[in-house]
């Protein structure tokens, strides 16, 4: 496995290379001079350009340029972003990836989720009502236009219900008179997130070492125990409602992603679990007198959704491309709307940071999957 | 069992799988059921299990398990009959694995399911223990299916089929797919672990050899009807069916004399639309008018009885199918 993951994190280096490659390319191939954009730029401050002049290179030679961009790259100089001036790309880069990993991650986690559980529920039960309700209308959302749907989501939700914020990371009255950054109570959600995701897998292996059989207690009420004792540490802290109000923000934004997209992992499931009831298999668990739901969980979609896992890889890229739309959409601070800003200012370093991080993005994505596919097939050991 | 019928409703017409198949299974015994491929035997010891898919139906017909009916039994009470009373040794042992988890899981999730141990500890045990008794080494529990050959596999499988002291094992060709010498070996020590644990074994199969070495009394199924049956001696030194005969010569004998093997021309009928009278009559050397027109009679020599207008031993007579 160790001799796996330094191939494939020397195969990763080799592809991030090709995306730096291309991205400078592409921004050289830009119409206009690049070189002098910025160099004669008479709104930026003489210091400033003369300190881009020494950065970027732009007066040497286009390969010294990209050797010079390389350079930057590896030690993550990428310069300081015009549009939030005088901030570095990589500070701007720092408070916006994350935004972006939560919403898409959430948004992913829980598309997958019932997706999986809806694909699950159909195939085991062929032809019941909820089997037609789920594949038209995870159908029609699938096939949905994106940003149409998400502004209609928006005017249902935010506009005429009032239920939700409109867009936006934040509520400006809420934060006014708040001693603490956004990015820092942003931080401390995550932990929060972190440490509970690691208080129930040592909960769920701790429950699974249990030495009675039958008498086994659900691991539920230990759950909600902790969940209660983060929550109250939040309600304590004073700036729970900070937190609150973030995640009110990222509703809106999660329910439109898994409504767009839960309808492929649905369908995926439904198909592989079709193929996994008829294998041997499913019928000996039957045989040996399993309980339905154990024969379904337990053998018939776990064996289901090795291929679906795999799918996986493409909906957290298409996830990741989509967070330009979304994002902006949603006004979304997160590193698509960034991104997308930082095309239509023309400010070329956090542009080019922005790709980077995308691209590394992704190619990190790839690799957690392909791990995660080895940890869930016994037959596939990565060599 | 008796009275056993089974129909699928397919594309092509409702088939006729089984019907109005009877035996009866004393404890401990060993009854062989023999046939082509596609007269029943499997679509048999799914009914028997309640195990059948969607479209199967059955058609009349009960299952008796120490007097109590298997297939009017609500599903909740039939799981816990499944494994606890009658197993099953699958014909196909590496997709009868589940490939995600270790052998020893796999078992040990019948005894949990069954509660048949108190603590995971001794289901562990019972586990190390049933690997031992089909000559596997405990170690191989924490082996996935596919790092294991395919005689271990059927080992496990048979470990499997063992682990919560089940009353009946229905053997589903337990060595088809096995090279001759395992295959073998295998079956030996089915029929020690037989003797030693006082169980009941439905071998299900279509090689006569195997019918020969093991079971105590032999079923010949043809197009879902049972045509013959009886103690495997009586039928192997003097059938009384046409079929039964033929199927035997189909296999070569070692200890006998030297002969030309026969093999049975023609194809099993489509159950869809079975021949008139005996469904043998268009394969059979013996057929007369009589025989394409009506039901042939049941008749018997001893314990030993068959369904045919012809039987082989003229001194067979008319017995009562009851």
């Amino acid at each position: 496995m160790a001799g796996y993951l330094l191939r494939r994190v020397s195969q990763m280096i080799l592809t991030l290379f090709l995306i730096l490659t291309v991205t400078f390319v592409l921004v050289q191939a830009q119409p206009g001079d690049y070189a002098s954009f910025y160099a004669l730029n008479p709104d930026l401050p003489p210091d400033v350009r003369e300190q881009m002049r020494a950065t970027f290179g732009l007066d040497r030679p286009v390969w010294e340029q990209y050797l010079i961009h390389m350079r930057n790259t590896v030690t993550g100089n990428f310069g300081v972003s015009f549009g939030h001036f005088p901030r570095p790309v990589l500070d701007v880069l720092a408070e916006r990836l994350p935004r972006t990993i939560v919403l898409f991650v959430s948004a992913t986690a829980v598309s997958f989720y019932v997706g999986f559980l809806l694909g699950k529920a159909i195939a085991w039960r062929r032809g019941g009502i909820l089997e037609y309700a789920a594949t038209i209308s995870g159908t029609a959302l699938f096939t949905a236009f994106t940003p149409a749907f998400a502004l209609m989501m928006i005017w249902i939700f935010a506009f005429r219900l009032g239920w939700l914020p409109v867009g936006k990371f934040l509520d400006p009255l809420v934060w006014r008179d708040a001693d603490v950054s956004s990015t820092s109570v942003f931080s401390l959600m995550l932990l929060t997130a972190a440490a509970f995701l690691a208080f129930a897998s040592l909960v769920s292996f701790a429950s699974r070492r249990s030495q009675r059989i039958g008498g086994r207690r659900s691991a539920v009420p230990l759950l909600l125990a902790g969940a209660l004792v983060l929550a109250l540490a939040w309600y304590l802290s004073g700036i729970g409602n900070l937190a609150l109000d973030i995640l009110r923000h990222m509703i809106l934004p999660v329910a439109t992603l898994t409504l767009i997209s839960f309808a492929g992992t649905m369908l995926l499931t439904r198909n592989s679990m079709l193929e996994t009831v008829r294998e041997d298999f499913v019928m000996a668990a039957r045989a040996k007198g399993l309980p339905d739901a154990q024969v379904r969980d337990r053998h018939a979609a776990r064996n289901a959704l090795l291929p679906v896992v795999t799918s996986l890889i493409y909906s957290l890229v298409f996830a990741i491309d989509g967070s330009v739309i979304v994002e902006s959409v949603f006004s979304w601070p997160g590193i698509g709307l960034t991104l997308l800003e930082a095309v239509r200012t023309e400010d070329l370093p956090l542009v080019m940071g922005a790709i980077v991080f995308i691209g590394f993005l992704s190619l990190l994505a790839h690799l957690v999957v392909d791990v995660l596919y080895a940890c869930l097939d016994p037959r596939i050991r990565y060599r | 069992m008796t009275g056993l019928g089974l129909r699928y409703s397919t594309r092509q017409g409702e088939v006729r799988a089984l019907r109005d198949v009877s035996f009866d299974l004393a404890r401990g015994e060993a009854l062989g059921l023999v046939g082509e491929s596609g007269c029943g035997k499997t679509s048999l010891a799914k009914s028997l299990m309640r195990l059948l898919p969607d479209n199967a139906r059955p058609a009349g017909g009960e299952v008796l398990l120490d007097g109590e009916g298997l297939l009017s039994l609500p599903e909740e009470e039939m799981r816990r009959v499944r494994w606890r009373r009658i197993s099953l040794v699958f014909q196909a042992a590496m997709n009868s694995l589940d490939p995600v988890y270790r052998v020893g899981q796999q078992v040990l999730e019948a005894i949990e399911a069954h509660g048949v141990e108190e603590t995971v500890a001794s289901a562990r045990a019972r586990v190390a223990r049933l690997f031992r008794l089909v000559g596997l080494d405990p170690r191989v529990m924490e082996r996935y299916p596919h790092e294991l050959s395919g005689g271990m596999r059927q080992r496990v499988v048979i470990a499997m089929a063992l682990s919560c002291d089940p009353d009946i094992v229905i053997a589903d060709e337990p060595t088809t797919a096995l090279d001759v010498i395992v295959q073998d070996r295998i079956l030996r020590e089915l029929k020690a672990i037989q003797g030693q644990l006082g169980i009941s074994i439905i071998y299900i199969t279509h090689d006569m050899a195997v019918v020969a070495e093991v079971t105590d009394r032999v079923g010949v199924m043809y197009a879902g009807r049972l045509v013959e049956l009886g103690e495997t001696a009586a039928v192997f030194r003097s059938p009384l069916h046409p079929y039964t005969e033929a199927l035997m010569s189909s296999f070569p004998s070692v200890s006998g004399e030297k002969r030309r093997l026969a093999s049975l021309s023609g194809e099993p009928p489509d159950l869809a639309d079975p021949p008139s009278g005996c469904a043998f009559h268009p394969r059979c050397a013996y057929a007369t008018a009589l025989c394409r027109e009506q039901s042939p009679p049941r008749v018997g020599r001893g314990g030993q009885w068959a369904e045919c207008w012809h039987p082989l031993d003229p001194a067979a007579v008319p017995v009562d199918p009851a």
